[in-house]
């Protein structure tokens, strides 16, 4: 099978590997994956006071393609909006990449990887008080 | 609806009972019957369902030993050798009959492939869907962290003391599986076949690093 080369690039070079303190309260994690198959995928942002993913890590076990989709995940969100983030589809990360039809779940599951780190985010945020509150107010203005 | 069409609707309502014809002597012989009782000709294999076809009882708890002994049996039955002499048809359903044989055996000897299978006959959707994802919480941080481990172990001990725990969990696992199915909670032995599927997984990753270095050492 051919791989693109903007694929091979982020297997060989992730960018962003690591992890975060998964307790702090400005830190969202999203842990997602088929642990049957093998793939699980760790992925983590860090949130400013205005609402900005100010850095973002990830940790994937798993083929090659799921690894590149939560590298370029990481790529993209870093200076997005939570609900910026939130708008990344799948489809986009596997354009990019040119992933396969096979590889086409890795890019889901970077999709439902940020999404869970940003719902993990808004739920300590909203537990926490003032920070989550404002966030909550401007999601219900913006619907 | 004509009224011939009745016929056969009637004929195949009835199920286990029903009678079909043997395509060589025209003489009845009854679902699931491998041989005509009337002129021994080999029959075409029916819907093959793998445990009626090793002649087990439908249960994930199969005696492997029994399960071994009536493949080798009826394999010999159907070996196509047995028809190098007969017509080009009974040729046919003798490969037949013995690739089905080899697909059931395959199936049923594997715990993973077998709960699977149970699953799929009992109309309960595997867990996780054809790509397996998976929204537990508890058993992707314990792959994560299980991982992470496997990664970072640097010594053929750190690997073994990993591949105890898949071995140890693989054996809880497959006592959970037998007693959900026994008791017909197919819910937990959906979730429980995923978790085993896993744990084989990490097995088998786990003896693949063990390799790797004990090559390097």
């Amino acid at each position: 099978m051919a791989y693109s080369e903007k694929l091979i690039e982020h297997f060989e070079n992730p960018r962003n590997i690591g992890s975060m303190d998964k307790a702090s309260s400005d830190v969202g994690t999203g842990l997602v994956g088929a642990p049957a198959c093998g793939d699980v995928m760790k992925l983590q942002i860090k949130v400013n006071d205005e609402g900005i993913i100010e850095d973002a890590k990830f940790k994937t076990f798993g083929c090659g393609s799921a690894i590149a989709s939560s590298s370029l995940v990481t790529e993209w969100v870093k200076g997005k909006t939570l609900d910026e983030a939130g708008e990344i589809k799948n489809t986009e990360i596997a354009q990019h990449l040119a992933l396969p039809p096979v590889k086409i779940h890795c890019s889901v599951l970077a999709e439902d990887a940020i999404k869970a780190a940003i719902s993990d985010y808004r739920t300590k945020a909203e537990e926490a008080g003032s920070g989550g509150d404002r966030e909550l107010v401007s999601e219900q203005a913006a619907e | 609806m004509s009224a011939t069409q009745t016929d056969g609707a009637d004929r195949a309502m009835a199920g286990k009972t029903s009678i079909a014809q043997c395509w060589s002597c025209q003489g009845p012989v009854a679902q699931g019957q491998s041989f005509c009782p009337t002129c021994q000709a080999i029959q075409p294999p029916g819907n093959p369902e793998h445990f009626a076809q090793l002649a087990m009882e439908p249960t994930f708890d199969v005696d492997l030993a029994q399960l071994e002994q009536n493949y080798f049996r009826l394999q010999r039955t159907f070996h196509p050798d047995s028809f190098a002499a007969k017509s080009a048809k009974e040729q046919e359903f003798s490969l037949r009959h013995t690739t089905n044989l080899n697909d059931a055996l395959k199936t049923l000897k594997s715990p993973v492939l077998r709960a699977e299978y149970l699953l799929q006959m009992r109309g309960a959707p595997a867990a996780g869907g054809p790509e397996k994802t998976v929204n537990d919480e508890g058993i992707l941080m314990e792959a994560m962290e299980t991982r992470e481990a496997l990664a970072e172990a640097d010594s053929p001990s750190d690997v073994e003391a990993i591949v105890a725990v898949a071995q140890a969990g693989i054996l809880d696992c497959t006592t959970d599986l037998s007693v959900a199915f026994a008791d017909g909670d197919l819910t937990a032995a959906s979730a429980l076949t995923l978790r085993l599927t896993y744990l084989f997984k990490l097995d088998d990753e786990a003896a693949q690093r063990a390799r790797i270095l004990s090559r390097s050492a």
